[in-house]
């Protein structure tokens, strides 16, 4: 029990009050608690009162509730003076002093006990002295409503305390006797009841920082000034008249607004019914809280209803039973699943897998919802695929295994399309290398690195090397089995084309003892390119290419994945003088293969490529074409005029030279056409 | 309709006789003629669980001042019952003081024995939310009433009893409203209770005005005040003002004294017999509460 409160409540009321409580409150063990200390005190009464007898009683028998310490559970809301005045959200009365016809010494008394440093007051300059200026209070401008103008209570303000105003003036200059300023209080003696003053804005405290102090104009006084004036003037002015006359009465949110004001919660409002105390309300009760359990049974029962007609097929009414279910309570998890179940059947994927989705935010751990949504994602990935958008479907797949990763369809459909990826992005290197070519007219670094004895045709030279990096990406693949027909199809083709436009190696004995030197280095080398891949099968197949001759060894590449491609092309670019022409000849018969296994992270491997590959690469390595395209630019890097590409290219490939500037035209309008997108 | 002769007599309140006819007739009243909230709907789940025990122990003879005991009790537990529900749905103190306006002014004349007073009280509060402009679903009402009676239960199906409840309290809104003669709004206490409260405020020193719990106690004994017809017999002011006083005095609150006091001030028709009059109406209805609840 709160003993000031107590204590100050019996001083008023005297003995009688606390006889009248301990014959109440006898049980209760908090009063017994400070009932000692107050029985201590003599209590005369205070406050005359006939029927106090009624008020002792209320007290005596609610003392319980009274004095709790956690009664008090206002926090009133001090900082909303600015726009008060302005837009008087209530009615601003004048001071209930002036009312009450309260005499001028107690009146006095009680603004020396109120008035604190730091409030703001309004004053009329009655003099100027050279050392500052004297006020006249008029009331108070912060909030405290005084009836304080016939007091004469008179506050200095020093010169000192006057803002300056950067002119070299004497800031008393600008002062008047008559004018009205409005000053916080500086300084505050009770005892001897002296008030200083002071323009300095931070004399005022923080809640009435707003406040501008300085001169003021006549409509600037505080309103409840003004109205204490008429009040003052007109002795028929009423409190209540006056109330009913102010615009602020009549606001319709007045009472909410002076509740807040005051602190008082409307929420959970205080009562001192014993059947009404907070405690007793359970939040199960609540309105909220039955709704929503009420409208989550609701759906449920729709759902029901909706399953029961999906498994006798009949599929709209089941739709309509969802939706219904949905429309009662939103994002109600199991009709998400439900319905995502049903758009699955139906084929709406997408819409399924939003479903999924919704109802995995609200519930994670929904089993039914993952699993469906699982296979929805693959399914959708394998749509995708068939629509060649490889980099969607691994999206789908990757989210597919990070809901579930032990689901094996995922597992093997990510395997496969990230070959499918990597290799349609060789491709699409080949493409754009041999866009680079044709557009190149200079010689490149590359070139320039080059033999001169190799540059018959820079053009074959620079598709030789362009097939030995497509060669070199294809060995990074590991045994990937699932291989795009087309890119087979055409890496035979472009074998067979390699074949026809080869020249005869310059000096094949060497080439075949660099092969093997390249072995050991290629077995060595890491593919830095590719994440899965390791070096071994490029080994293995390296080694498997030793006793071949150069077109079953482009077979072999074919088959076996052209593994060893990448490694070979790559030492010969880390030695491209040595290299020279012979290791050319075995490496383009790979690169066709490999192109389209190309992964993402080309890009970050061309960095770590030297010199020409380097710098081919880099002018492939922004863009990042979607396989159609890369299938289109190894179409026609494929140098077969073949618009569908699995056709037979064997017809193509005599008519080759002539076509040939046709396919490259048709690459590099592609290529303008896509643009150059970031690649991946 | 319920038939009179059916009712056991007086053996509990007057709330409960005629539904002790029917199988524990719940405020559903859709069996009558449309605008009557007659009793006898076939429910279960009616307001008997509630009205039960402490009302056997006033059971007597049929003389009057029983019947008017009781049905004082009644109406007070059915103002608690409107008030509880206040808080649940979410209510302002305003609206809830609306209702229960409604309430009492609607059995100023009219028995106790024809209308549900539970239906009633359920259309009320609905009624109020419209007339307060803080509007409330039915759908919520009649979530808060079920559970209110059936202590701890799952929500009602959205079945024919759903319905049926709905209409009753639909129908029974028109027959307050025809009975009052549509006047709905009144004016509260609450706007006077508190601008007084403000001017008080500037009467008293700031820091023993916030060590001092004097607003949440007037408002609660603002809001206490509508569990009885004191609310209707009084004039708004004298109410904000009694309530005040009670306050400021339950705290020894020293006010400055002029040449008026502060409650004449601000009231100017108010007499101290006034405030008694309120006070001691606010305190029989603290006692009633022992007796009842």
């Amino acid at each position: 029990m709160d003993r000031d409160l107590l204590r100050q409540c019996l001083t008023h009321h005297g003995e009688s009050l606390f006889n009248t409580l301990q014959c109440e409150q006898t049980e209760n063990p908090d009063f017994q608690a400070v009932a000692s200390d107050l029985a201590k005190a003599t209590y005369e009464r205070r406050g005359a009162g006939e029927g106090c007898s009624l008020v002792e009683q209320f007290i005596a028998r609610k003392a319980d509730i009274l004095f709790c310490p956690t009664w008090r559970t206002a926090v009133p809301r001090e900082d909303e003076l600015e726009d008060e005045e302005a837009t008087e959200p209530y009615a601003i009365m004048p001071p209930a002093e002036l009312f009450m016809e309260v005499p001028f010494e107690e009146r006095r008394a009680m603004l020396y006990r109120d008035l604190e440093r730091g409030d703001a007051v309004v004053g009329r300059i009655n003099n100027i002295r050279e050392y500052g200026f004297f006020l006249t209070l008029l009331c108070a401008a912060g909030g405290l409503r005084r009836d304080i103008e016939d007091l004469e209570l008179s506050a200095l303000c020093h010169i000192k305390e006057i803002p300056s105003t950067g002119s070299h003036d004497d800031p008393l200059s600008y002062y008047q006797i008559g004018d009205l300023i409005r000053g916080g209080v500086k300084d505050l003696d009770r005892y001897q009841e002296k008030i200083t003053v002071s323009l300095l804005p931070a004399s005022l405290c923080p809640r009435l920082a707003h406040i501008k102090l300085g001169v003021v104009a006549r409509e600037e006084l505080p309103k409840h000034y003004s109205r204490g004036l008429r009040v003052a003037n007109d002795t028929r002015e009423t409190y209540e008249r006056i109330l009913r006359g102010c615009h602020g009465y009549h606001n319709p949110s007045v009472v909410e607004y002076l509740l807040g004001r005051a602190g008082v919660s409307d929420d959970r409002p205080p009562s001192l019914m014993r059947g009404l105390q907070s405690k007793h309300f359970h939040e199960e009760d609540f309105a909220t809280v039955i709704r929503k359990k009420q409208s989550a049974s609701w759906a449920l029962k729709c759902v029901r209803s909706g399953v029961d007609h999906f498994k006798h097929g009949r599929h709209v009414e089941a739709m309509n039973e969802y939706n219904k279910a949905l429309e009662i309570d939103t994002n109600n998890v199991e009709a998400l699943v439900a319905r995502g179940a049903l758009y699955a059947n139906k084929g709406g994927m997408m819409k399924a897998i939003s479903d999924f989705e919704l109802g995995l935010e609200t519930c994670p751990d929904h089993r039914n919802a993952k699993k469906y949504l699982c296979q929805t994602l693959v399914e959708r990935g394998k749509q995708l695929q068939e629509q060649e958008k490889f980099v969607t479907a691994e999206g789908l797949y990757r989210r597919a295994l990070s809901l579930d990763d032990s689901y094996p369809e995922a597992q093997a459909a990510l395997r496969r399309i990230t070959d499918t990826i990597q290799k349609s992005i060789r491709l699409r290197e080949e493409a754009t290398a041999k866009e680079t070519e044709k557009a190149k007219s200079g010689k490149t670094s590359a070139q320039k690195l080059q033999r001169p004895s190799l540059s018959p045709t820079s053009t074959t030279s620079s598709r030789r090397r362009s097939k030995k990096r497509r060669r070199k990406r294809g060995g990074s693949e590991r045994g990937s089995q699932r291989r795009r027909r087309r890119s087979s199809k055409r890496s035979e083709e472009e074998e067979e084309e390699e074949e026809e436009e080869y020249p005869a190696p310059p000096n094949t004995s060497a080439s075949f003892l660099y092969r093997q030197g390249f072995l050991g280095s290629g077995a060595g080398r890491g593919e830095g390119a590719s994440e899965d891949e390791g070096s071994e099968p490029r080994g293995g197949d390296g080694e498997g290419r030793r006793g071949r001759s150069f077109s079953s060894h482009a077979l072999a590449e074919i088959d076996g994945g052209g593994r060893a491609a990448p490694g070979l092309s790559e030492v010969q670019l880390r030695q491209p003088g040595t290299a020279g022409p012979a290791p050319r000849g075995p490496a383009p018969a790979a690169p066709p293969l490999a192109a389209p296994r190309r992964t993402s992270l080309d890009g970050g491997r061309s960095q770590s490529r030297p010199g020409r590959g380097a710098e081919l690469r880099g002018g492939e390595g922004p863009r990042a074409p979607p396989p159609s395209t890369s299938t289109s630019s190894s179409n026609g890097q494929g140098g077969v005029a073949r618009p569908p590409q699995p056709a037979g290219g064997g017809a193509g490939k005599k008519g080759l030279p002539a076509n040939l500037m046709d396919i490259f035209n048709k690459i590099a309008k592609f290529e303008k056409e896509k643009g150059a997108g970031p690649r991946k | 309709m319920e038939d009179p002769s059916s009712r056991t007599a007086h053996d509990g309140p007057p709330g409960q006789v005629a539904r002790g006819g029917s199988k524990s007739g719940g405020p559903a009243a859709h069996g009558g003629p449309p605008g009557q909230a007659a009793r006898g709907g076939s429910h279960s789940g009616g307001p008997a669980a509630h009205g039960g025990p402490p009302g056997q122990a006033a059971r007597g003879g049929s003389d009057s001042e029983t019947d008017v005991t009781r049905e004082i009790k009644t109406h007070f537990r059915v103002c608690r019952f409107i008030m509880e529900s206040g808080v649940k749905l979410g209510m302002r103190s305003v609206p809830v003081a609306t209702a229960c306006e409604l309430y009492h002014r609607f059995f100023e004349c009219v028995s106790l024995r024809v209308y549900e007073p539970y239906l009633v009280a359920m259309s009320c509060v609905y009624l109020a939310g419209k007339v307060e402009e803080q509007h409330l679903r039915t759908r919520d009402i009649i979530n808060v009433s079920h559970r209110y009676f059936h202590n701890a239960s799952a929500p009602l199906d959205c079945d024919r009893e759903f319905w049926e409840l709905r209409d009753s309290v639909v129908q029974c809104e028109l027959l307050i409203l025809r009975q009052l003669d549509f006047h709905v709004s009144f004016r509260h206490p609450h706007k006077y209770l508190l601008h007084y409260l403000m001017s008080v405020k500037a009467l008293v020193n700031r820091h023993a005005w916030t060590r001092t719990p004097v607003a949440e106690t007037a408002w609660a004994l603002l809001r206490d005040c509508y569990h009885g017809v004191m609310c209707i017999h009084h004039a708004p002011q004298h109410i904000a003002i009694a309530t005040l006083y009670l306050a400021l005095n339950s705290y020894g609150v020293e006010m400055p004294v002029g040449e008026r006091e502060w409650w004449q001030v601000l009231c100017e028709d108010v007499t101290k017999e006034d405030i008694n009059a309120v006070i001691s109406d606010l305190l029989q209805l603290y006692d009633m509460e022992a007796k009842c609840v």
